[in-house]
């Protein structure tokens, strides 16, 4: 498919970060691990349906881009999980958004998401209980992945088409046209709309087959399936990770089949609003300063524009519009977590380190997070609005002054139910173990030669070392 | 009952026959001399005094029927004879063939401690049809409403409690097939609330004898002449797969809840034939001794294989129990001890781990029971009881990992403590029969471990 929601900007990799080259020998490591039968599944492109090879094809091609230098894969890089590469030589300069464009130079607005195991996910809907669940982009706007994978072709920040017309024109020219027309037809490339949603249906079709997407190859499947063995710090950050009294991770990202046969896929496809800080390094955040094509949505006089996930703006869709849910992004899958840095729907963090501290002290130590004055008064969930519960003060001094919190974020479940001067419910020991943890989900993992896995240095530096 | 009716018919002739002779000289023809009229008269007074005997006779019976149907009503509850049968219910008016019964309990429990969750439920409404083929061949069948609406927003159920065929073989043994009730304890098979004290059923015949247990297979029955039966079967079993190992939240807060949430280890994963996993099949055998009057003893047994996740090991799943109930005079006395193992949990445990439900590798409980019939009067009785009994849910683990513990030890996101799946129970109250067919209960139970689900109850139960 095409970037990613948030857009990016860029030029395909130009060279190797060592991340980069270690993430390299991870999807090598995954197709190997694919091939002799593990956790994963094999494929080839033999394997691979006619529609699934041209969306391979087309998921590469940055000429369908304006700026003739962006593709699917700029954003969604394999080596990176198909998340990006947001390292600062990387294309994005280090921006916690893509960038893109008719001269790449247009950032987006969020966090570019992984798209492995994205084939999984269900479409946008709303349970008994009147929650939102499923969908594309971490809004859920997209129904099917199919329309997740055109979108950024036509929009202004990312492959910036003017419509559908001038992406067919770029197809049009494109050596893979007889494939397109031998699967769908002539015909519909005079119907540029409809022959767009086919370019859609090819990308999916790739993400969908092609096991690279969901190789279930990571250390964790092994182990499930009998074939590894986790360490005890793996095995204990394991535990935390489930244990409904402290991590309490599991709740959103189950660790278990859903259905009995599908590995667990680590999310429950549901929303939450998690009060994340506001990133300043957002283009978009910068109120005054923003990029003119950023939706302003806001006359607080805090900010002129916030991000509201699932109430928009981004999602345009007012009959979902519930002032109870605005600000709720969608759980993503924990899979690979650790090569898709920076974390959640803002790329606020850098590391899991971080991303997981924000969980557990949230509430203890606000000012490690929010905006905080000498006095000690901070303001928290700094990314929403009073109406819906944001821009919430209290003082780090009076454990009292977090009482009584209601709006939107969540500050009932474990482990963010936790109040001023309170125990975190992770020490940093037990974040290390959690990290490590996390790291056994990185696919690529080969049994057979484990030491052959390099993982992410932030993996590295959270082993202990009296854990063996 | 036969000789009350018999000897009803004889006085009924007796009557018509001396009405008829007394209507005699009425119609005699005039002339009918002194000395005749004399003999009849006297016939007629010998006839009387007949009558006036045979009204005695009548009124002993009568007080004899009472009598008896008191005893009936004891009996009922004391020695639990009256299974689910159609045999024990009476025919309905379509068919001679056709029997329909039923029978239904409303609850309103208070927790003493936790006021706000005081519950009125109307537990459950069952109607059962069932139809003689033949004189061996029954067909029964019981449908259940649970918590009085059933629908896909509503907590309620409807479900199908038994389905089966029994066919008489010879008259030593019958053969079953459908879906029956399991043979064990003294309360699965006679679940109904005029055969129980208390409000709710007791814990041990709920967490470890998960009643009302059934399953869908076939089994052989009999009894013997010295008052021994047997029942011996092959079912489905239990599916480990449907358990939930890490809830985010305690799945009772109450022991209504306790008793409702299929926490408990069968209760989690027996499939009710609900398209259940048949792929291993579980056996089972049960034996009840009658043979001294007032005394039932008993003990059965079911075991099988299941599987929790495809990574699992084959688990054998084992329930047994054993039970007595003597009934001398007045008096009710129980007792049941239940006990169940899963092997293969440590693997289970270990891939779930740190999961705030572990599967128990170890289950059990048992209880002792006194009940006596106070007072009588009318129809109505009334028998106070007291039930001491002890459950553990998690008697024994495996594979939890290393620093953690079964049960979260640390606060729920509702502030407070995770419930223990064991307690001890002490149970006070009374039943009070309008007759032997409706029945107002009152209980007070009282927790030792999780003292905040300490609770008084009141209930109504009917079964016809």
């Amino acid at each position: 498919m095409p970037a990613s929601d948030e857009g990016k900007m860029g030029t395909m990799l130009t060279g190797f970060s060592t991340r980069l080259r270690l993430s390299g020998a991870l999807v090598l490591c995954a197709a190997l691990a694919a091939c002799s039968g593990g956790g994963g599944s094999s494929g080839s492109p033999d394997q691979l349906s006619a529609a699934a090879r041209l969306g391979q094809k087309i998921f590469v091609d940055q000429t369908l881009s304006v700026s003739g230098k962006q593709s699917c894969a700029t954003c969604h890089v394999a080596g990176f999980a198909f998340a990006s590469d947001n390292s600062a030589g990387g294309p994005d300069h280090g921006l916690p958004v893509p960038l893109g464009g008719p001269n790449m130079d247009l950032s987006g607005f969020r966090n570019t998401p992984s798209l492995m195991y994205a084939s999984f996910i269900p479409a946008f809907f709303f349970d008994g209980d009147g929650n939102p669940n499923g969908g594309f982009f971490r809004d859920g706007r997209a129904a099917t992945l199919a329309d997740q994978a055109i979108a950024p072709f036509t929009t202004a920040f990312e492959m910036a088409n003017a419509d559908a017309a001038a992406v067919i024109e770029k197809l049009k020219t494109r050596p893979y046209l007889a494939d397109f027309t031998a699967i769908y037809g002539a015909d519909v490339l005079n119907d540029p709309d409809t022959a767009l949603k086919r370019m859609g249906a090819a990308l999916a079709a790739y993400e969908t087959e092609d096991p690279d997407f969901h190789p279930f190859s990571s250390k964790f499947d092994y182990w499930r399936n009998g074939q590894a063995t986790l360490t005890s710090q793996e095995l204990n950050g394991f535990a935390l990770f489930n244990n409904s009294t402290k991590g309490n991770c599991a709740a959103c990202h189950p660790t278990t089949s859903a259905n009995g046969s599908t590995p667990a896929m680590f999310t429950d496809f549901s929303f939450d609003n998690l009060g994340l800080p506001r990133n300043a390094n957002i283009p978009a955040n910068a109120d005054s300063g923003a990029p003119d094509y950023t939706p302003v949505n806001s006359d607080d006089g805090v900010h002129t524009y916030y991000d509201l996930g699932v109430c928009g703006p981004l999602r345009d869709d007012p009959g979902l519009n519930k002032s109870g849910i605005c600000g709720q992004f969608k759980v993503p899958t924990l899979r690979n977590i650790a090569v898709t840095a920076p974390y959640f729907h803002n790329g606020q963090f850098a590391t899991l380190a971080d991303a997981i501290g924000f969980y557990v002290r949230r509430d203890t130590n606000p000012e490690q997070f929010y905006p905080t004055d000498s006095g000690g008064n901070a303001t928290k969930f700094d990314d929403l609005p009073a109406l819906y519960g944001g821009q919430f003060l209290v003082n780090i001094n009076e454990p009292s002054s977090d009482a009584n919190y209601a709006g939107n974020v969540n500050t009932g479940e474990i482990p963010y139910n936790r109040r001023l001067g309170g125990q975190a419910a992770l020490t940093p020991d037990e974040i290390n173990d959690v990290i490590v943890f996390l790291c056994t989900l990185t696919d690529g993992y080969d049994p057979a030669h484990p030491a052959a896995q390099v993982l992410p240095a932030q993996c590295r530096a959270a082993v202990t070392a009296s854990t063996p | 009952m036969k000789k009350p009716f018999a000897l009803s018919l004889i006085a009924a002739a007796l009557l018509a026959a001396g009405a008829a002779r007394a209507a005699d000289p009425a119609a005699k023809p005039a002339g009918v001399d002194a000395a005749t009229a004399q003999k009849l008269e006297q016939q007629i007074d010998l006839m009387q005094q007949q009558l006036e005997a045979l009204k005695a006779e009548l009124g002993q019976l009568r007080k004899q029927n009472e009598s008896l149907a008191a005893q009936q009503q004891q009996q009922a509850v004391q020695v639990q004879e009256v299974a689910a049968t159609a045999s024990a219910k009476p025919e309905g008016g379509i068919s001679p063939n056709l029997s329909l019964w039923g029978y239904g309990e409303i609850y309103y429990t208070h927790p003493v401690h936790q006021p706000e969750d005081t519950t009125a439920d109307l537990a459950r409404a069952v109607f059962g049809i069932g139809y003689r083929f033949d004189d061996r061949t029954v067909f029964n069948s019981e449908f259940e409403v649970e918590h009085a609406v059933s629908s896909a927003d509503d907590q309620g159920e409807f479900e199908v409690e038994q389905f089966y065929v029994d066919h008489q073989l010879a008259p030593w043994v019958s053969v079953k097939g459908g879906l029956f009730l399991m043979p064990f304890g003294l309360l699965n098979e006679h679940h109904e609330p005029t055969n129980y004290y208390g409000v709710q059923r007791n814990f041990v015949e709920t967490l470890i004898i998960p009643s009302t247990w059934r399953e869908g297979g076939f089994a052989f029955h009999g009894d013997t002449d010295i008052g021994l039966t047997w029942d011996t079967g092959l079912t489905t079993g239990v599916n480990l797969a449907n358990w939930s190992p890490n809830p985010e939240d305690p799945l009772y807060r109450t022991a209504l809840q306790l008793e409702n949430s299929g926490a408990a280890p069968l209760q989690a994963s027996h499939q009710e034939l609900q398209l259940a996993n048949a792929q291993h099949l579980f056996e089972y055998g049960s034996l009840n001794y009658k043979g001294v009057p007032g005394l039932l003893v008993g003990a059965a047994i079911s075991t099988g294989t299941s599987k929790a996740s495809a990574q699992t090991p084959d688990q054998r799943v084992t329930l047994w129990e054993t039970h007595a109930r003597w009934t001398p005079g007045a008096a009710d006395l129980s007792a049941v001890y239940a006990r169940g193992s899963i092997t293969g949990t440590a693997p289970y445990n270990t891939l779930n781990a740190g999961g705030s439900n572990p599967m128990p590798s170890k289950f059990y409980g048992y209880y002792l029971q006194g009940a006596y019939s106070v007072w009588r009067h009318n129809g109505y009785r009334l028998a106070p009881f007291v039930r001491w009994e002890r459950y553990d849910m998690g008697a024994g683990y495996e594979g939890i990992a290393p620093g953690f513990s079964p049960v979260p030890g640390g606060l729920a996101s509702d502030g407070r403590p995770w419930p223990q799946p064991y307690d001890r129970v002490w149970t006070y109250g009374a039943n009070f029969y309008l007759n032997p067919h409706v029945v107002l209960k009152a209980d007070y139970q009282s927790y030792q471990t999780n003292s905040d689900f300490t609770r008084f109850d009141l209930g109504l139960g009917l079964n016809f």
